[in-house]
């Protein structure tokens, strides 16, 4: 376990080219110990390739890596015998069980107590189909037991990609438990994950990957403060009046994808949901009386803004919809 | 030890390892059967040598040959399709996270095999014999010959030299597609590097005779008479090495294949 305050994965300057193509640019993270961490990013982004590179799947072209306070190469891989992985989709023989898969993956690398198996597909909801062949296995099934393979070892620092991948409901909430609870014990959780929402409710820590560089890292508080707004809707005719009225608040600007009837807009305020009753003050004061507001946090524009609004220079790009 | 004994696990459970058996089984089976069974039809010189394959102590010699003329291209097959399939399933890729040495992985995975072939050599000579006393008695051949001693005395070194050609061949297909991180392209590199070797025996004998196939073929070679008949017009049965230097280049092949694959694995870039 290590120290409050450590840090549980670190690299610095990590690099990683697919031929031409910059997969990582200079990747800096910094993962606190006994934290969940979400690795949020769009596709191609880097996520898996960070992945890769941490569980030596991959090596490096420049940079380094530290897990659990220590240096990680591709020379020291017992360094990931603490360490538990779920990299890309699950992968297992398909023609053995599900138990028969943990138990011969159980073979490699750290060893592993003899009931562990047994717990673990009895907390991944698997214990009834233990014996099926994993061929006739649903994605859901695979995703759960591929958490239970990345358990294993009871790991200190565990990386998950994608967990949510392929899980239903119940499953989802059932993982997020799960992982919570991991954290709460003084684990470490490395989650990447492109869905904004999941890692909202996930994670303490967050980073955001574009583009094979990190471009925030914090705190959800930190960043979600740092984000926060207050949407409101004033008539459209009033809509820069009430701009200048609330300049002194903070930062106003127009918003578009919000519903509004035509004849009224939302616009946007740069400021702590607190103030929200100092922003209705400002526009009745103005003679403009909102129709709607509401406050909380712009991560998600924030998201769009630096990963997905634009495709980034080597990403898969994002997909555009049908535009009139 | 428990990596080794999780690979045995692993091809137990396989449905390629019965299947391969199964085939080696079936075909030696059914030439036996039916070599007694046209025997009773036929008569003269050509019945008489078809009857040595269920003619003791020839029939030892035979069944030999067959598994480990046959049994080396299946063999090449059955490498290929496990070195192929930790790539193509992304199981490498579960052991390599857990922080398992893959050249170590790789290396247990293919002394499995070599278990593994072992007891489906024995098994297929066990159920030959048994099926050449069948036939002997169909073919109304006496058995006499079954405790020829001095065939018996030979039988453990045959068996040992042959087990050592036909994992030589399993290695070869295990580097081939390793080399190729796949099931499909390993088995059929595997398979097209067996008939290409035999091919190229018609214009390059003294090349050949070196090359992976032909030296397991030459190693076997070790004194039956129904041995050499066997190989007699096969590939490189010409120009084949003496069978002790045949051997020496048998685990020079086998070992520079693990090399390969050993080494390959070790630093490749696993993705997928």
């Amino acid at each position: 376990m290590t120290s409050p305050g450590a840090l549980a994965l670190a690299t610095r300057g990590l690099r990683k080219k697919y031929g031409s193509r910059v997969a990582l640019d200079g990747l800096d993270l910094s993962v606190p110990a006994g934290v969940v961490y979400g690795f949020l990013g769009p596709n191609g982004a880097g996520k898996t390739t960070t992945m890769r590179l941490l569980t030596g799947l991959l090596h490096p072209d420049a940079g380094s890596i530290e897990l659990l306070g220590r240096p990680f190469s591709a020379r020291d891989r017992r360094r990931l015998f603490e360490v538990g992985a779920l990299v890309e989709s699950p992968s297992f023989y398909p023609y053995l069980s599900g138990r028969a898969n943990l138990r011969e993956l159980a073979a490699a690398g750290a060893p592993v107590p003899r009931n562990r198996v047994e717990e673990l597909l009895e907390l991944v909801g698997l214990r009834e189909r233990a014996n099926d062949k994993v061929s006739s296995y649903s994605l859901g099934m695979k995703q759960r037991l591929g958490i239970a393979g990345a358990l294993l070892s009871d790991p200190t620092l565990l990386l998950l990609d994608e967990p949510a991948n392929g899980l239903d409901p119940a499953g989802i909430v059932a993982m997020r438990e799960t992982l919570r609870h991991l954290a709460s014990i003084g684990k470490t959780v490395f989650v990447s994950s492109h869905l904004l929402a999941e890692v909202q409710v996930l994670a303490d820590v967050v980073g955001i990957i574009a583009g094979g560089r990190l471009v925030r890292e914090g705190s959800l508080d930190d960043l979600l403060t740092s984000e926060a707004v207050i949407r409101v809707r004033v008539p459209g005719t009033s809509s820069e009046a009430a701009a200048t009225a609330l300049a002194p608040i903070g930062a106003t600007t127009p918003m578009d994808g919000l519903p509004g009837d035509g004849a009224e807009v939302w616009l946007r305020v740069h400021a702590a949901p607190e103030r929200a009753a100092d922003v209705n003050r400002a526009l009745a004061s103005a003679g403009i009386f909102a129709s709607g507001l509401e406050s909380g946090s712009d991560l998600e524009n924030l998201f769009l803004q630096l990963t997905g609004g634009e495709a980034q220079p080597g990403s898969e790009g994002t997909f555009q919809g049908i535009r009139q | 030890m428990r990596l080794f004994l999780s690979g045995l696990r692993k091809l137990r459970g396989r449905p390629a390892s019965l299947v391969t058996v199964c085939l080696l089984l079936g075909l030696l089976v059914l030439i036996i059967i039916a070599t007694a069974t046209v025997s009773q039809r036929s008569s003269g010189t050509q019945a008489q040598r078809v009857l040595v394959l269920v003619t003791f102590p020839a029939a030892y010699d035979l069944i030999l040959s067959f598994m480990f003329g046959l049994g080396g291209l299946f063999a090449v097959i059955y490498g290929a399709a496990i070195a192929g399939s930790e790539w193509s399933w992304g199981t490498l890729k579960n052991a390599v996270a857990r922080g398992e040495s893959r050249s170590r992985y790789m290396l247990l995975s293919f002394a499995a095999i070599a278990v593994m072939i072992a007891i489906g050599l024995v098994v297929t000579f066990v159920v030959g014999v048994g099926a050449a006393i069948v036939g002997a008695k169909v073919a109304g051949v006496s058995t006499a010959g079954l405790g020829d001693s001095d065939t018996l005395g030979r039988l453990p070194e045959e068996f040992a030299r042959g087990w050592f050609a036909v994992t030589e061949e399993a290695a070869l297909g295990f580097a081939i597609a390793t080399l190729a991180r796949s099931q499909l392209a390993g088995i059929g590199a595997g398979i097209a590097f067996y008939f290409g070797e035999t091919f190229a025996t018609i214009f390059l004998p003294d090349i050949v005779k070196y090359l992976p196939f032909a030296v397991a073929r030459a190693s076997v070679n070790i004194g039956g008479a129904a041995a050499d008949a066997a190989n007699a017009g096969g590939p490189g049965a010409a120009a084949a090495l003496p069978a002790d230097t045949a051997l020496v280049l048998v685990g020079v092949w086998l070992v520079g294949s693990l090399v390969v694959a050993l080494g390959f694995s070790e630093r490749a870039e696993i993705t997928g």
